[in-house]
């Protein structure tokens, strides 16, 4: 015990208040060093904010700007800003600036080759703010980055400038991408718009067979691009695929992209053995809004599992009508079907109606009138 | 660049021309972005209006109240009170000055409410500046 | 009573070095995303269709001073889709009438599912402009009563549970959420950042500059927060261990909590309960998930600058811990709730609950022993300096930690800070000492949902060595 005490134990003690000491200076000195800087990019960028605002404002402005300002960060931060603030001609203006200081150049220059991450991740959005077909290039390359956000801002800064050779490349990796920055890229492509539809068509066309998560995005991304053009190829696809996933997402675009074409295809899912394809064919039927579908939604609503039950009944009240014929099927015979009709009316915002309808037809059961919420009356 | 809406001086040599207080007209921008402040800030004063600051709602209500403007931008989400709480005071002790709204891109709500408290325009952000400006020099 | 005597000492020695152990997970936890944070940019992150819709849910008693105050700040808060439901417990003052008339209320009728129990709602209004706001009207029920009625009444997947006197940090939304869009399918709950408020310039409910206060109690409190959230949560996240998301700031998947029950009333501690209540069922029923913890979320809240108040929230904050210990003692040591149960609750249970009567006991016991002759004087003095030296070496950890966040920026701050990481040991910390003894022996903890006990337990892990 004593030599453990005498030798061991002061060494420890010894490690142990030299770790605190570096630590105190450690954090004294990090605290000085981030307090200056910090006031300082505040200043700055103040400054850069006026100066850009002036030279937006007047024409032929002629207040330099140096080599030392367009290699600030704060510089950097200043335009990004201003970027965001203004739309239309004077962008231009902003894009001059830019162009004569190199600026785009240098934040390329970073992406590439910079060692900092902070530093690499803010030119990425530089460049997805302020780039323009210079920069498509870099963007491109980026777009297999080793940090998912750079991907992200790449992809981003593609969409912006509607670099059009991105978009295969974008939609090809929606296969191996983690999906947090697949669901971004999905994102840009929709701001691509409509000459995203047949690159994610044939993309689709191709993977459906291997793979489910890549290509039920793309179809989620279809759904968001509003092509009429889609809906005959998606009919295709659906008529060849038998991965639930991808009937479900290819259902769900049809339904968003309206057309009167997809509905017997829709209607005769509604037989399928898969509840989720037989629920998401429901709602489907409900956006597609053709009052036709009523009576077959009807017989739907007395399906055995409950969720599709509920999604019928849920279509049947979007459509026009259909809090007709939601009303008369509270006394259906089935209660399971008049369980889900009060449910659709109460969500419908029926309450209150529904209720004293119930009670006038002379519906007793508790239950039922439960769904149609709580006593939430003074 | 259109420069219709902006005087074209070159910033060193501009003098403009000396101008009784009383005729120059008054304008409060309230946004509690740095960056709009800034570009309004020297948009405006280029353009030989007067121009007061507020960054936050309260402020914002507060110099409006007590300054006699002759047009007010307001930005909607601010600290303190929204911009819309603030043109509904407004509305209420019957002020006279016309109100430009400044909305977000997605906020139609916004705009159509203001209307309903006596707003008398709004302006999408991002905006183009000299868009704003020709929609100033109307109201001025 | 040698062995007693020193051992009590080694008990806190080994603490130490287990605190340590855990600051060195979550400082290498921390530099995961530290680029990001050093890049500030965050908004640029955001995208409203891929951002989920969250619902702020704020229970609120007799807070008619600052509840109108708190929903503006809260709803400018940056994110793009979000709702903001305010549930009034049966408020006894003018809560209810001053939302009413700040923002435009209309009772409505509206289909609300009382998925989990609550007191009787009375009424359900719903805001007219601007804010998408709701709020509930009902009879009293406590603080976890009125978090389950706004959970029902919630539009989104999503709840944000709060409190109404706290001050969001605008980007709070954007960063935890962020946590959730890396992994929806896995991710259940994200913790946030609770930092005191106090000594710390708000105006019109945002922080304009964050310092350290001079007085002794809240500066005490600054250092505990730090060491809690900065040097164990970020560690224990990681290994998807987080035993407690703090009420002040908890991100639910609302299908799961409904899935538990919700808040459980009349707890102490009804944060960590639930928290554990989810890693239970979810370890138990074997579905993969994650609750993390996200430290750049940062929500500001005053916290008690009285020893008076600070005692009733301590007592309070040990009785929930004793009621989540003992309901959840199958959970300690036990393997099947792998790191939660070996690490994480092991650590609870044996640093956390046990310790207050180790070092009770040791301040009787060590001097006794001592004046017998049972113990080495200079071993004693070597001891109690290893002990110092590894309170003080987590203290600075967490000051370094916290370093990146840019906040206290003032040499006062970091000279305040770092003199009571060496001063909390001759005093204040032996007084939550005596508190959590004083919860543990007594039987009446306070009942009532005063301000500052309500705050449920935001568990300090451990505190700076002891000083027997």
């Amino acid at each position: 015990m004593r030599m453990f005490t005498n030798q061991l134990v002061p060494m420890a003690l010894l490690v142990i208040f030299f770790i605190d000491a570096l630590l105190l200076a450690g954090l004294v000195v990090l605290k000085s060093l981030h307090r200056r800087h910090m006031r300082s990019h505040d200043v700055r960028r103040h400054e850069y904010l006026g100066l850009l605002s002036r030279h937006i404002s007047f024409e032929n402005y002629h207040e330099p700007i140096t080599e030392t300002m367009a290699e600030d960060q704060a510089f950097l931060d200043a335009l990004i800003d201003m970027r965001n603030a203004i739309t239309g001609d004077e962008v231009s203006t902003l894009r001059r600036i830019v162009n004569h200081h190199g600026v785009i150049e240098r934040q390329m220059r970073y992406l590439d080759s910079s060692i900092l991450l902070s530093r690499r991740l803010r030119a990425a959005v530089a460049l997805a703010e302020l780039g323009d077909e210079i920069s498509a290039g870099t963007l491109m390359r980026h777009l297999d980055d080793r940090e998912p956000e750079i991907r992200i801002q790449s992809a981003r800064g593609l969409g912006r400038i509607q670099w059009t050779p991105a978009i295969d490349q974008i939609v090809s990796r929606f296969s191996d991408e983690i999906p947090w920055v697949r669901v971004r890229f999905s994102d840009t492509l929709i701001g691509y718009g409509t000459k995203a539809t047949w690159p994610l068509l044939a993309y689709i066309r191709i993977n459906h067979r291997f793979d489910s998560k890549g290509p039920a995005l793309a179809l989620r991304t279809l759904a968001q691009i509003q092509d009429d053009q889609a809906v005959g190829p998606l009919l295709e696809v659906l008529d060849e695929t038998t991965d639930l996933e991808i009937q479900i997402a290819t259902v769900d675009a049809l339904s968003e992209l309206g057309s009167s074409e997809a509905l017997p295809a829709v209607e005769s899912l509604l037989d399928s053995e898969q509840w989720e394809l037989r629920s998401k064919s429901a709602s489907a039927l409900g956006k597609l809004g053709d009052p036709s579908a009523i009576p077959r939604l009807m017989t739907v609503m007395r399906d055995e599992n409950w969720w599709v039950r509920r999604s019928a009944a849920a279509a049947v009240a979007r459509l026009p009508e259909g809090i007709e014929a939601l009303y008369r099927s509270l006394d259906d015979e089935d209660p399971f079907a008049a369980d889900a009709a009060a449910e659709a009316l109460a969500d419908a915002g029926e309450l209150v109606t529904a209720r004293e309808r119930a009670e006038e037809i002379g519906v007793e059961n508790e239950p039922l009138l439960a769904h149609m919420g709580s006593d939430v009356q003074t | 660049m259109a420069s219709g809406a902006l005087l074209c001086h070159d910033r060193h040599s501009v003098q403009l021309p000396f101008s009784p207080v009383s005729d120059k007209k008054r304008i409060l921008v309230a946004d509690d972005s740095e960056t709009i402040r800034a570009l309004l800030q020297t948009a405006l004063e280029s353009a030989g209006y007067e121009v007061d600051i507020a960054k936050d709602g309260l402020s914002a209500y507060e110099l409006g109240s007590n300054g006699e403007y002759d047009l007010i931008i307001l930005d909607q989400l601010m600290p303190g009170l929204l911009g819309l709480d603030v043109i509904t005071r407004w509305h209420e002790e019957g002020l006279q000055a016309p109100v430009l709204m400044l909305t977000g891109v997605d906020d139609d709500r916004t705009a159509v409410e203001s209307f309903d408290r006596g707003a008398v325009d709004y302006v999408r952000k991002p905006f183009r500046i000299t868009e704003l400006m020709a929609r100033i020099r109307m109201r001025l | 009573m040698r062995w007693v005597g020193y051992g009590t000492i080694v008990y806190f020695i080994l603490m130490q070095v287990y605190l340590v152990f855990l600051s060195l997970l979550s400082g290498a936890a921390l530099r995961r995303n530290h680029h990001l944070r050093r890049f500030g940019r965050i908004g640029e992150m955001l995208s409203s269709r891929t951002s989920p819709p969250v619902s702020i849910v704020i229970p609120a008693y007799n807070e008619k001073a600052g509840i109108v105050d708190a929903v503006r700040s809260m709803s400018i808060v940056r994110y793009p889709r979000f709702e903001i439901v305010v549930c009034n417990d049966g408020s006894s003052d003018d809560t209810l009438d001053a939302l009413i008339s700040a923002f435009n209320l209309e009772k409505v009728r509206i289909p609300y599912r009382p998925d989990l129990e609550c007191a009787q709602v009375r009424a359900i209004y719903r805001g007219r402009s601007g804010v998408d706001i709701t709020v509930i009207d009902k009879e009293n029920g406590g603080r976890a009563d009125a978090l389950n009625a706004g959970i029902n009444a919630a539009r989104y997947p999503y709840v944000f549970c709060t409190d109404a006197d706290v001050v969001l940090d605008p980007d709070c939304l954007v960063h935890s959420m962020q946590r959730v869009v890396e992994d929806r399918d896995r991710t259940v709950g994200v913790g946030g950042n609770v930092r005191p408020l106090n000594g710390s310039r708000v105006e019109l409910g945002h922080l304009i500059e964050a310092s350290v206060p001079r007085p002794l109690i809240p500066r005490m409190q600054i250092l505990e927060y730090l060491r809690t959230f900065l040097a164990s949560r970020p560690g224990w996240s990681w290994m998807n261990a987080l035993p407690l998301v703090s009420g002040a700031f908890g991100i639910w998947k609302k299908s799961v909590v409904v899935e538990v029950g919700g808040f459980a009333q009349g707890h102490m501690g009804e944060d960590m309960d639930l928290t554990m209540r989810i890693h239970r069922h979810l370890l138990e029923t074997k579905v993969p998930y994650r609750i993390v913890y996200e430290p750049s979320a940062v929500i500001w809240t005053e916290v008690p600058d009285s020893a008076r108040v600070l005692r009733r929230q301590r007592i309070r904050w040990h009785r929930g811990l004793m009621t989540a210990i003992r309901d959840f003692l199958p959970m300690t040591f036990n393997p099947r709730y792998k790191q939660l149960g070996m690490l994480t609750w092991g650590g609870f249970f044996l640093f956390e609950y046990i310790a207050p009567i180790i070092e009770f006991i040791g301040w009787f016991v060590v001097p006794i022993a001592w004046m017998l002759g049972a113990l080495d004087t200079t071993a004693l003095i070597w001891m109690f300096l290893i002990a110092f030296g590894m309170g003080l070496m987590n203290s600075f950890i967490a000051l370094m930690l916290d370093e990146s966040y840019g906040y206290f920026n003032s040499p006062a701050d970091t000279s305040r800070l770092i003199v009571m990481a060496v001063i909390e040991n001759f005093g204040l910390r032996q007084l939550t000492v005596l508190w959590r003894i004083r919860a543990i022996v007594g039987g009446k903890g306070t009942r009532s949902w005063g301000n500052m006990e309500r705050r449920g337990v935001a568990n300090l892990a451990g505190g700076p060595s002891s000083q027997q």
